[in-house]
This record gives structure tokens, C-alpha cells and sequence, in this order.
């Protein structure tokens, strides 16, 4: 391997029009970026490799959308909320989680983490980006 | 995750300077202001305040969040040295957006410390509030010093900009989770309800305009006490009506920054060099113990919490100080929550129990642990760069113990500054008097 100079965005987002959710996996330690970028930043390797990640997640955290952190476009996704979430294979970030509401809300945070896969949404621009939806909804 | 290193020698603080934070557009006596005006006024105060002249200064750094936008300028730095008597000098200009004015001490500071320089200036400016005229397009040709009022529609469409365009704008959680991430993760964390943590919301703002209140540089200084009485309400009735509406999934309106206008700046000197620099010193120097700093991009989970757990580890690490040694702290709590959460994790209020501390009022400028005794970003106001350098500006004024109507009670030594902004840069800046 080399350090290279490629598209890792557009090829991120190609797969995504395939159904397919690519990362980049450390061939060091193991780690898995997503989304995919050059490095490592569990190890500081400079180098990571293409990697299909199962989809398989949880939810630690939720906080529901209100005027200040909304946008039109979002209505599209039903009922949701934003949260911390956690791949299977380690990776934490920031995502969109659909299937919860002022209404389960509640009940839903008492059992965290949810588990929750992922699924590609339709953005206003003409690209499709991930979410997640729970396995189970209340 | 980082360690610091001591510096190379000792960083003081000889001097500071602040405009007031103010709607420039809606006051024919501000109406018109320019950068170099509202620079080189904070700029000059801080000269005077340290008792140097422009000559004694060697070097100046010049922070604007958005210098376009703000401006009309790519090269802020060079436009304005000319009205501080710095002319032809040397000069870099940086943004880290709302954390830019405590990034501001951590590049003077190091300037300072590496020995490159003995003398710096290091200033802010933005306005938050308006854009030079006309506003329709940063391309078109501009008015040399008419301006248009900043809508909040622009405003908005522009703080796109400070996140990631590949992938975490596309993912929409990371910007949407600025507004109540923190809240939640008290909420969560502390096992409080979410009734406690609107309470507590709603003290940190009524405690921020009571410190408003009594300070002139502030932008608003009504108190809540007054706004209810005149709404014929009691306070916790005005605090959950729709005045002070819910926006967010915990925040209320009034959690929310006052963007405006404003400038600010500070001297910093080798402490071995003051004699020799600041002939006409009226303070007591005081020290840059050390910055700690960390940033997490915006898809980071709890990038707020993080990256100050990170920060006050770093320079607590470095000084061997802790929470227990802080007599003032200060949080840029554009979102008000800040405030609560940053203190806690630097021990300035125990762990689990700030909240209490808050709707107890202890935390205002008259309490036994003062916050943001100039009003925060919910009252003193938000000129987005300068507003690290305003904090800065009234924490030395207060451990100068030159605060007058709003001098906290026991003349502070040492204060941190926790800085945020930017998506998230976070700055933990330590600073002490000097001892004679």
C-alpha cells in the first residue's frame, strides 16, 4: 500500500446510489472510519482500506428536532430524532435516527441504546446520504 | 490525547480594550462605523490601558469569524493596521469562528513565550449584526461605509459554512445537534429531569442579564425581573411563556446568543520585559498560565463536551491547578447551556451539582461562584470573534478589581476562560495575577 491521492467522497457517495455503505478500515489496528477518509485516527496510520460496513448500529442518545434545528426538506424523513450512534464496528458519530417521537420518546430513552441499521435517504440536491431507522419501532 | 509544554518564558496580559457590543445600523451615532474604526478603537484602548505606544508593539494579530461577510474583506489584517498606529508592521489575520478571541491569546501568548517578539497586539472584530451595503452579494461593489442590518435568514444560511461540506452537512445531525447535545447529555448523565433542566436554562439567562444589567459595554440590560413585571407576570411565568419561547428541543429563546457588533483587544508582553516596554504600567501584570485546546468537527458525538474535557485536562495537566483554584470563569454560551457544562467539567461547580448552583443564583456576578459577570453571549451580546477577547477584557478587569457597580465580591486571582466555537474549536485559557 501507498499513500494515495483518490476520490474517497465521491466513491462514498456512489456506493450509497449502489446500496452499498463504504468505510475505510485500518489494516493496523482495525479501525473503521466512517464516514471513509485517508487516515486512521485511532492509530495515526496513514493509510486505510475500502471496507463495506454491515449496517448494524445503536443508539446511545436522542434529541428530538424543535424550529431552531429543522428544516423544510426534513418533513421527508418522518418521525426522527438526532443522536450518537455506534456501528458495529466501533465507529461513533452523529447521525439521523427515524422512527421516534414526542410520543415514544420517553420510553425509548429508558431502554438506550436502541438497536438501529442503517438506510440511505433521498437529499434535496440529487444525492442520497445515510440514516439510520430502529430495528423495532414502539 | 495532547501535552503541553511550559513556555519558553512568562506571557502577561499589561493591557485591554473593548468597544460596547451594539446594533451599529439602528443608532444614528454608530450607524456607519467601519472596521478600522471599531479595531482601532479596542486596539488603542488596550495601548493606553497597558501604558505602551504603538511603536513598543511589534506585531498584532487580527481575528474576525467571517471578514467577508462582516467586511467585504479577504485580508482584514492589512486594512486596518494604519488605524492604530501599527502601520507597515507585520501582522497575521485568523478565524475560528466564535472561538477565534480565545484563540487570539493562545497565538499572542506563543508569539511572546517562542522570544520571536516581546510585544503583540492581539484584537477582534465582527459584525454580527450588519454587512456593508448592499447586502445582496458579497461580489457586487460596496459603499465605503454604509452598512444594511444582517438579516437572521442570511445570518443563518452563512453558519452553513462552518461545517463540513463532504459529509457532515449531508448528514444533518451535526449541526442540528449544537442547539440542545449538551443539554441532553446532562440531562442523561446527571439523571436530572428535563423540568430541572429547563429551570436551570431559564436561571442562566436571568443570571446573565442581572450581570448585564449593571455592566454599560453590555448590549442588554433589562433584567428579567423587570421584562415580567412589565408583562404582569411573576418571573418563572414569563420565563415558560411564549416570551421566551421553546426553540429548541431544550432551548428557549432567551438561551439563545444576542448576535451584534463589536471589537476588543489585549497587550501581551514578556513578563521580563515590562519594565522595559510599559513604562507608564498601571496594573499588576497578569500571567497566561496556559491554553489548552482541542477541536472536534461537528459529527464528533458530543463534540462540546469533548473537546473541553480535553482542553482543561491539558492545562490543568500543565499548571497542576484544578477547579477548586478558579475564583471566575467565563463560557462563551452562545447557546446557553455552555455555561452549565463547561463549568462542571472544569470543577469549577461539582460535578452534578452546577445546576442547583445556578437556579440558586450563586452563579451571578453578586454570587460565591460568578459566571460571565459581564452577561454572556444571552446579554453582553455576540460579536462573534470579539467576543473571547470581551471576556478577556472584563476577567482582567475584574482581577484588576476595576469593575466598579459589577465587581464580584472577594478580588479574584484566577480565572479560566472556556472558549467554543467554530464547530468546535475549544480553548481552556488559564490566566492569574501575578504576584508582586
Amino acid at each position: 500500500m501507498s499513500i494515495k491521492l483518490e476520490k474517497v467522497v465521491e466513491k462514498f457517495y456512489q456506493g450509497l446510489e449502489e446500496g452499498k455503505f463504504l468505510g475505510r478500515k485500518c489494516p493496523q489496528c482495525g479501525n473503521v472510519e466512517f464516514p471513509p477518509v485517508y487516515a486512521c485516527n485511532a492509530c495515526g496510520s496513514y493509510e486505510t482500506e475500502w471496507y463495506e460496513i454491515s449496517g448494524r448500529a445503536k443508539l446511545h442518545s436522542i434529541v428530538l428536532p424543535a424550529a431552531l434545528s429543522s428544516k423544510p426538506e426534513y418533513k421527508k424523513l418522518g418521525k426522527f430524532a438526532y443522536g450518537e450512534v455506534e456501528l458495529e464496528e466501533g465507529t461513533r458519530f452523529n447521525a439521523v435516527v427515524r422512527g421516534i417521537s414526542k410520543k415514544n420518546r420517553a420510553e425509548l430513552t429508558k431502554k438506550l441504546p436502541l438497536d438501529c441499521h442503517i438506510a440511505v435517504f433521498e437529499r434535496e440536491g440529487g444525492y442520497k446520504t445515510v440514516v439510520f431507522d430502529l430495528d423495532e419501532i414502539n | 490525547m495532547g501535552t503541553l509544554g511550559k513556555y519558553g518564558r512568562s506571557v502577561s496580559i499589561i493591557g485591554v480594550g473593548c468597544t460596547p457590543f451594539m446594533y451599529t445600523v439602528d443608532h444614528e451615532e454608530t450607524n456607519g462605523l467601519t472596521e478600522g474604526e471599531m479595531f482601532g478603537y479596542a486596539a488603542l484602548k488596550a495601548m493606553e490601558d497597558a501604558g505602551v505606544n504603538p511603536r513598543d508593539v511589534d506585531f498584532y494579530f487580527h481575528g474576525e469569524a467571517s471578514p467577508l461577510n462582516g467586511s467585504n474583506y479577504l485580508t482584514p489584517n492589512v486594512q486596518v493596521a494604519n488605524w492604530f498606529g501599527m502601520k507597515g508592521k507585520g501582522s497575521i489575520h485568523h478565524s475560528e469562528a466564535c472561538c477565534t478571541g480565545y484563540l487570539a491569546i493562545e497565538q499572542a501568548a506563543n508569539a511572546v513565550a517562542s522570544g520571536k517578539y516581546d510585544c503583540v497586539l492581539t484584537g477582534a472584530v465582527e459584525f454580527g449584526d450588519s454587512t456593508p451595503s448592499p447586502a445582496d452579494s458579497v461580489e457586487t461593489p460596496k459603499h465605503p461605509y454604509k452598512r444594511d442590518k444582517m438579516t437572521m435568514e442570511k445570518f443563518l444560511k452563512t453558519t452553513a459554512w462552518l461545517y463540513d461540506r463532504t459529509y457532515t452537512r449531508s448528514l444533518m445531525a451535526g449541526q442540528e445537534l449544537i442547539y440542545d447535545d449538551a443539554a441532553e447529555w446532562y440531562v442523561r448523565t446527571r439523571g436530572i429531569t428535563p423540568e430541572q433542566m429547563n429551570d436551570t436554562l431559564n436561571w442562566m439567562c436571568i443570571n446573565n442579564r442581572r450581570n448585564a444589567s449593571v455592566n454599560p459595554l453590555a448590549i442588554e440590560r433589562r433584567t428579567y425581573e423587570s421584562l415580567a413585571k412589565e408583562a404582569g407576570m411573576t418571573l418563572d411565568e414569563y420565563m415558560n411563556s411564549p416570551y421566551n419561547p421553546r426553540m429548541g428541543d431544550f432551548l428557549r429563546a432567551g438561551g439563545i446568543e444576542l448576535k451584534c457588533d463589536g471589537a476588543a483587544a489585549a497587550i501581551l508582553c514578556a513578563t521580563e520585559k515590562i519594565p522595559e516596554i510599559a513604562k507608564k504600567l498601571a496594573h499588576t501584570p497578569i500571567e497566561v498560565l496556559g491554553i489548552g485546546s482541542a477541536a472536534c468537527e461537528a459529527s464528533t458525538p458530543h463534540f462540546e463536551v469533548r473537546a473541553t474535557q480535553e482542553a482543561v485536562r491539558q492545562v490543568y495537566e500543565l499548571t497542576g491547578l484544578s477547579g477548586e483554584d478558579l475564583d471566575l470563569f467565563y463560557a462563551n454560551d452562545f447557546i446557553i447551556t455552555s455555561h452549565l457544562v463547561s463549568a462542571e467539567i472544569a470543577g469549577y461547580l461539582p460535578y452534578g451539582e452546577g445546576w442547583k448552583y445556578i437556579c440558586d443564583g450563586r452563579t451571578a456576578w453578586d454570587g460565591d461562584k460568578p459566571i460571565n459577570t459581564n452577561g454572556g453571549r444571552t446579554s453582553f451580546g455576540h460579536a462573534h470573534a470579539a467576543s473571547g477577547l470581551a471576556d478577556m477584557y472584563e476577567a482582567c478587569k475584574q482581577l484588576w478589581g476595576e469593575c466598579g457597580e459589577h465587581q464580584v465580591k472577594h478580588t479574584p486571582k484566577t480565572a479560566m476562560l472556556r472558549g467554543y466555537g467554530g464547530a468546535q474549536n475549544v480553548a481552556a485559557v488559564l490566566i492569574r495575577t501575578l504576584e508582586a
